[in-house]
């Protein structure tokens, strides 16, 4: 295991991610596919942190309290979504046009 | 409080409290005949406290001044107000109160067959004139002079427009203020220079001649206005749409002489400034001569007066404007009361046949005989019969002016003075004597209310002008009775007025030049200039302004507002509100900026 490949593993995950977040429609999916994100610059924390060391571990837990956070205000909406429309598509939420 | 101050305050503060009374207990005014008694008991009061004031005060006494401050700002005063007691102010007041005294009284009789409401309204807005006019006469200082000076200009106002649904007299009434206000920016930017220079308000301040001749030109300005000099006299004759007890008062005998009264005051201010003095010169005689040529030619009665009027305001700022302000004082006070004289027993004669025209008069001298007598007697004056009151203030005019820019104010005034003869003359011929007309017949002799002032103001009328020399001696002026051209030919000149209006109009006929006159007043050449100045000039230079102030001041402002508007509903489209373009946004947006740090 070296830093190159956990650079790689991350790399890949943010662009699924940012893949998922931008095809799918669902919103509990694009949440999930936001949580990759997340996870990926969590990998890349503590990978650097492993290999090179500083304080990089720290960043990862707090980035995973606030991903907590964030997952509890977006499951929220999505909750808040189905409820109004009876599905969780994301398009239907289009209230702020301008 | 020193005692000539008290009695000055509570000449002021009587119809003050009569006023806010009338204004304040809506009842007491909506009932008629209690408004009447309010305003009469105060003005009794006032008249009162003026005639202790003037008996108990010692000829060339100090001047008292009792003031409090005012506008204080920056740490000083800017403005007092207080009384001023000295001869001027003390003789001006008992004058003032006891013409009004007269004219509320005669006003109780002549009004009697207005609505209750209007009887009201009528001596409420008396009382307020009475404190107005109190004010500016006791005034120690310009601005509290400036103060009542609007504020008779209020009166004047609501007093002219008092049958405010008669359109005649509404449109009086607003042709008076506007031409009057026009005039007071005169004043106002003279007070504003005044202060300015000398940083004070005070009658005795002293600026250099150049400011002073400034100041006095402004002040001028106001004083033509207010006293209806030739060209601002226009609103006069208009003013008579009101009850003709107001025009005895206002228009006549106190208002109108306010102007001429703050000259007097202002006199120290005047003497500085020789041009100004000129000019009043000048503009005194034209007026005097112009007015005494129309006051010819009308055939309403109080028109007549009210030319007459002008034309002997015209002589005080002559006499002013040649520096004499006790022939202009002295003047003041003696037409006082012979003119609210004739225009009260010119109240009785309307009230007696119910119009103001001559034609429907005629022969009322044997159906109201003590009018036709006071009346008489009032003309006389006015005519300057020797002997009379008139005689004695007009002949001092004259002589002040004699000599004066070549002779020819003064030969103006003297012409004026016999047509002033002529036209009296021609006034009582029309109403009084000859045969009655449909309408005189049933003529009846007014009440006691009515026919008392007009005896107690005939008394003055014949009198006054023997006290010249103790009125001189009162305020600190020379006087001198004496025996020269002037009092001949003045003499001569109202004889000779009164014959030939005798000769002429007692066999009814008229004078040649009476025809070119009557056509240049139905022309009225100066109420349609000062209409053209209105109409053309000001309306198209507000034109202007409002133009550019809709199109270029305004234009920017819009300008402004619609640019945002613009512009913010151009960037809203971008706000799609579906979810993933802003997603993408974010996206590219971060790709963006990582490609910004990788390439730097």
């Amino acid at each position: 295991m070296t830093l190159a490949n956990c650079i790689l593993l991350a790399s890949l995950l943010f662009s699924i991610g940012v893949y998922g977040l931008l095809t799918r429609r669902q919103a509990v999916a694009m949440l999930l596919c936001v949580e990759l994100m997340l996870n990926a610059a969590n990998i890349v924390f503590v990978s650097f942190a492993h290999f090179r060391g500083g304080p990089g571990q720290i960043f990862a837990i707090f980035a995973l309290a606030i991903t907590v956070a964030e997952v509890a205000v977006g499951l929220a909406l999505v909750l808040l979504l189905y409820r109004k429309h009876g599905d969780t598509a994301i398009d239907l939420a289009s209230e702020t046009k301008g | 409080m020193s005692d000539p101050a008290l009695l000055a305050t509570i000449a002021l503060v009587a119809p003050a409290a009569a006023a806010l009374l009338l204004a304040l207990v809506p009842p007491l005014r909506h009932r008629g005949a209690p408004a009447a008694f309010v305003c009469i008991a105060g003005t009794l009061v006032s008249f009162g406290a003026a005639i202790g004031l003037l008996v108990g005060r010692a000829p060339g006494a100090e001047e008292v001044r009792v003031v409090v401050p005012w506008l204080q700002a920056g740490g000083r005063t800017i403005a007092e107000v207080g009384v001023l007691v000295d001869g001027i102010s003390s003789v001006m007041l008992a004058v003032v109160t006891l013409v009004a005294l007269c004219v509320q009284v005669f006003s109780v009789g002549y009004m009697h067959d207005e609505t209750r409401r209007g009887y009201g309204r009528y001596f409420a807005y008396h009382a307020l004139f009475l404190f107005s006019m109190n004010l500016l006469v006791v005034a120690p200082n310009l601005l509290q002079f400036f103060a009542g000076w609007e504020l008779v200009g209020l009166a004047s106002y609501l007093l002219i427009g008092f049958y405010f649904a008669k359109p005649s007299a509404a449109r009086a009434a607003v042709k008076a203020f506007w031409m009057t206000k026009l005039a007071d920016m005169g004043f106002l930017v003279a007070l504003l220079v005044l202060f300015v220079t000398t940083g004070s308000f005070e009658w005795t301040a002293v600026p250099t001649t150049a400011v002073a001749t400034a100041v006095t030109l402004l002040l001028f300005l106001g004083v033509m206005g207010k006293s209806a000099q030739f060209p601002l006299h226009v609103w006069l004759p208009d003013a008579m749409e009101g009850p003709t007890p107001v025009s005895a008062l206002l228009h006549a005998a106190t208002m109108v002489a306010a102007g001429v009264f703050l000259v007097v005051r202002a006199h120290p201010l005047f003497e500085l400034a020789p041009t100004t003095g000129d000019v009043m010169l000048w503009v005194g005689a034209v007026t005097a001569a112009f007015a005494a040529c129309l006051a010819l030619v009308q055939t309403d009665i109080k028109k007549v007066l009210a030319y007459s009027t002008c034309s002997q305001l015209g002589y005080m700022v002559a006499a002013l404007g040649a520096g004499s302000a006790f022939a202009g004082f002295f003047h003041l006070g003696t037409h006082a009361f012979f003119k609210a004289l004739l225009f009260l027993a010119a109240g009785s004669v309307i009230h007696a046949v119910h119009s103001n025209d001559l034609a429907d008069m005629g022969g009322l001298r044997r159906k109201i005989p003590l009018t036709a007598a006071t009346f008489g007697i009032g003309a006389l004056s006015l005519a300057g019969v020797p002997g009379l009151a008139g005689f004695f203030s007009k002949d001092l005019v004259l002589t002040q002016v004699e000599g004066r820019a070549g002779w020819i104010p003064w030969a103006l005034l003297m012409a004026s003075a016999f047509l002033t003869a002529f036209y009296m003359g021609r006034v009582f011929i029309k109403a009084f004597l000859g045969a009655p007309s449909a309408k005189a017949e049933h003529a009846h002799e007014p009440g006691l209310a009515m026919t008392g002032p007009l005896v107690l103001l005939a008394v003055p009328s014949v009198i006054a002008g023997l006290f010249g020399g103790t009125l001189a001696h009162f305020v600190g002026a020379e006087y001198h009775t004496h025996f020269g051209l002037t009092p001949i030919l003045a003499s001569a000149m109202a004889l000779g007025g009164l014959a030939m209006a005798g000769l002429v109009f007692g066999r009814g006929r008229e004078v040649a030049l009476m025809r070119t006159l009557r056509s240049l007043d139905s022309g009225s050449v100066v109420d349609r200039s000062w209409e053209f100045l209105y109409r053309r000039v000001m309306l198209g230079v507000s034109g202007v302004l409002g133009w550019f102030d809709r199109y270029v001041i305004d234009g920017l402002m819009n300008l402004t507002g619609y640019a945002t508007l613009e512009s913010g509903s151009a960037v809203r489209t971008l706000q799609t509100g579906r979810v993933r373009d802003y997603a993408l946004a974010v996206v590219v947006g971060a790709i963006l900026l990582s490609l910004f740090g990788v390439l730097r």
